[in-house]
């Protein structure tokens, strides 16, 4: 048997320790918490594949889990359907905002890229928030409560162990990522985009199907995500903080690695949790935890640009040469 | 019948008023962008807070306004200064470490700036629309046929005389050549005695103080809350990428243009779909253009 790597140990923890957490407690808030840590890793787990392993930093990926969202709420508020159909709806039509995105920004590099998705997700922000006939415009969306699984309907416990497989998967996406022919390949085309194209890889159709991946991924946890909050409003869900947050998790944990986005999502999703809880009677402090994610930021790519991975990496280097 | 003959007074009033506001709205912009243009002319780093500095600007003119009764042109005299001195402070705190750090870096930098103080605001004075209403916001000028507001001409008046000044400082004085020398090539520039990080801390400091004399000039006419930047600096991105990253020139002629897509848009179609126009104009620049309508075609495939 092969020895797993300490990456692969902390992931079999976290997630273990998520499967075991209906076992142990049947509180809704602790249920609720893990829930939210899954959710938001398997989000940025999805942004990492495009902005950590493809190298495309994207700060508009609140466009695709917005469609994503509105597709499973319109499918079941409006159309009396399942929200899975709307869910493949939306993840369909995810897959194509994603290649256009990623055709038409094909040639731009650095911040032109940033701006060029964020462009993108504030014109479905608009069109979401002013189509009244069809999105309810601003009021937003209420998705209704229909209990089962094929409306998707769930106890808490049900909702943890769905998020959960959708996590594992998003964390198996990535492994193949880091191992795989095709991960190489991604990894050339990040580190250096010319050098890549001259040994032959295909970089612009790389990108394009590394951006549509990240985009299916983001827009199913969209669906998920209006199902389970069960509120759908263009304001929030293509919000530009919203697309921060997916870069913010896995930048914390560790960008273009499989646990950082999950690392980050423990962090910052308890630490939101826990200051909204402390401060929820006081009126203004609910952006109190976004100001320290702000700071946090700013000194994570300042002083560990590779995130608590990198960090965890390089201390764990340096006691094997203590040791050696 | 001829098309000449139904163009009445009427309709002439109506062209010369859209062509009047898009003239004044546009001398707003471009204070507001001429100051994201400088910083990534010289120091190669998109400032994706610029829109907070905006807002703080709105926020002190408010304050100045409602707890000292204050007239905001009053306050501009004392923003320039306070914000050429925040901008310093923030080049020395945050930007400084990153300047020489790969586009990711800087990008997240900027954004973890941005978010912090989008909250704190938040945090500090609550999410409320805040309005100020000096005299001058309830004075309507009427020339010819066309009207228009006392405080949107003032502001776009002092805009205009700001940005020529750093136009002429840029042209004529010995430190403006020498920021310009730092846009060309930051190695040549070092190789020939140039202190690029006394550049890079000028460059931010004058940056922030125009966008922050924007925020005060602003204030009549819009509301102030912790997210008002967004909305402009989004704008800022559409006229600086326009006119060519770096370039002041063009960031004129951006600021004109955006204005014009607006103003026309919101006439043709309603106010409620204009941004959508200048969103997708910006689009179809960075898939067309990507260095800007007059910049070097392949700009951003290079170093930027």
């Amino acid at each position: 048997m092969t020895r797993l790597p300490p990456g692969r140990w902390a992931a079999v923890v976290l997630f273990g320790a998520a499967a075991l957490t209906p076992l142990v407690v049947r509180d809704s808030f602790i249920l609720d918490s893990v829930i939210l840590i899954l959710l938001w890793g398997a989000l940025s787990a999805g942004w990492n594949i495009a902005g950590g392993y493809a190298g495309q930093v994207s700060l508009g990926h609140a466009a695709f889990f917005g469609l994503g969202a509105y597709a499973a709420a319109l499918m079941s508020a409006r159309y009396q359907q399942s929200p899975w159909l709307g869910l493949l709806v939306g993840v369909a039509l995810s897959m194509c905002a994603g290649a256009l995105i990623g055709y038409l920004s094909n040639r731009l590099r650095g911040p032109y890229f940033a701006l060029s998705t964020i462009a993108f997700a504030e014109v479905l922000r608009i069109v979401a928030s002013r189509w009244r006939g069809f999105t309810a415009g601003s009021e937003g969306v209420p998705v209704p409560y229909r209990p089962g699984f094929w409306t998707l309907g769930l106890s808490h416990v049900a909702w943890l162990y769905l998020i959960l497989a959708v996590a594992l998967g998003c964390y198996a996406l990535q492994v193949y990522l880091e191992r795989s022919r095709v991960g190489y390949q991604l990894a050339g085309v990040r580190e250096d985009e010319d050098a890549a194209e001259a040994l032959g890889i295909a970089t612009r159709r790389l990108k394009i199907k590394a951006i549509m991946v990240s985009a299916a991924v983001t827009s199913l946890c969209g669906s998920l995500w209006a199902q389970y909050v069960g509120f759908v409003d263009p304001a929030h869900v293509f919000s530009i903080d919203l697309s921060i947050r997916f870069a913010l998790n896995s930048i914390i944990g560790g960008i273009g690695t499989a646990l950082g986005p999950f690392l980050g999502s423990v962090l910052i999703t308890s630490l939101e949790t826990y200051l909204r809880a402390t401060f929820s009677g006081i009126p203004g402090f609910s952006g109190t935890y976004l100001i320290i994610y702000g700071v946090v930021l700013i000194l994570i790519v300042r002083f560990a640009p590779e995130g608590l991975t990198g960090i965890a990496a390089r201390w764990r280097l340096r006691r094997a040469r203590a040791h050696a | 019948m001829d098309p000449a003959a139904r163009l009445g007074p009427a309709q002439i009033d109506v062209v010369a008023q859209l062509a009047v506001s898009t003239v004044l709205l546009g001398g707003i912009y471009a204070l507001i962008a001429v100051g994201l243009t400088l910083i990534f002319g010289v120091m190669r780093v998109v400032n994706f807070a610029h829109g907070e500095f905006l807002m703080l600007g709105m926020y002190l003119a408010f304050f100045a306004f409602t707890l000292q009764s204050l007239d905001p042109y009053f306050v501009l005299v004392v923003a320039i200064p306070l914000f050429f001195g925040v901008g310093l402070v923030v080049y020395l705190l945050v930007m400084k470490g990153v300047i020489d750090a790969s586009h990711n870096v800087q990008i997240f930098t900027t954004v973890g700036l941005s978010t912090a103080l989008q909250n704190l605001a938040l945090v500090l004075w609550t999410g409320d629309f805040r309005v100020i209403r000096p005299w001058h916001s309830s004075v309507v000028l009427r020339i010819g046929g066309t009207a228009f507001n006392l405080s949107q001409v003032v502001a776009f008046a002092v805009a205009v005389a700001l940005t020529v000044g750093l136009f002429a400082f840029m042209k004529w004085t010995h430190t403006g050549r020498v920021m310009r020398a730092t846009a060309q090539d930051r190695d040549a520039a070092t190789l020939m005695g140039v202190d690029t990080d006394r550049v890079y801390r000028l460059t931010f400091a004058i940056g922030i103080a125009c966008v922050g004399a924007a925020g005060v000039l602003v204030s009549p006419l819009y509301a102030a809350y912790p997210q008002a930047g967004l909305q402009f600096v989004l704008l800022a991105y559409v006229v600086v990428v326009l006119g060519g990253l770096g370039d002041m020139v063009g960031a004129m002629v951006g600021s004109l243009i955006v204005a014009t897509v607006e103003i026309a848009g919101s006439y043709m179609f309603g106010t409620a779909w204009k941004e959508v126009f200048y969103f997708l104009l910006f689009i179809a620049v960075l898939v067309f253009r990507p260095a800007g309508l007059f910049g070097q075609r392949g700009a951003e495939t290079l170093g930027v």
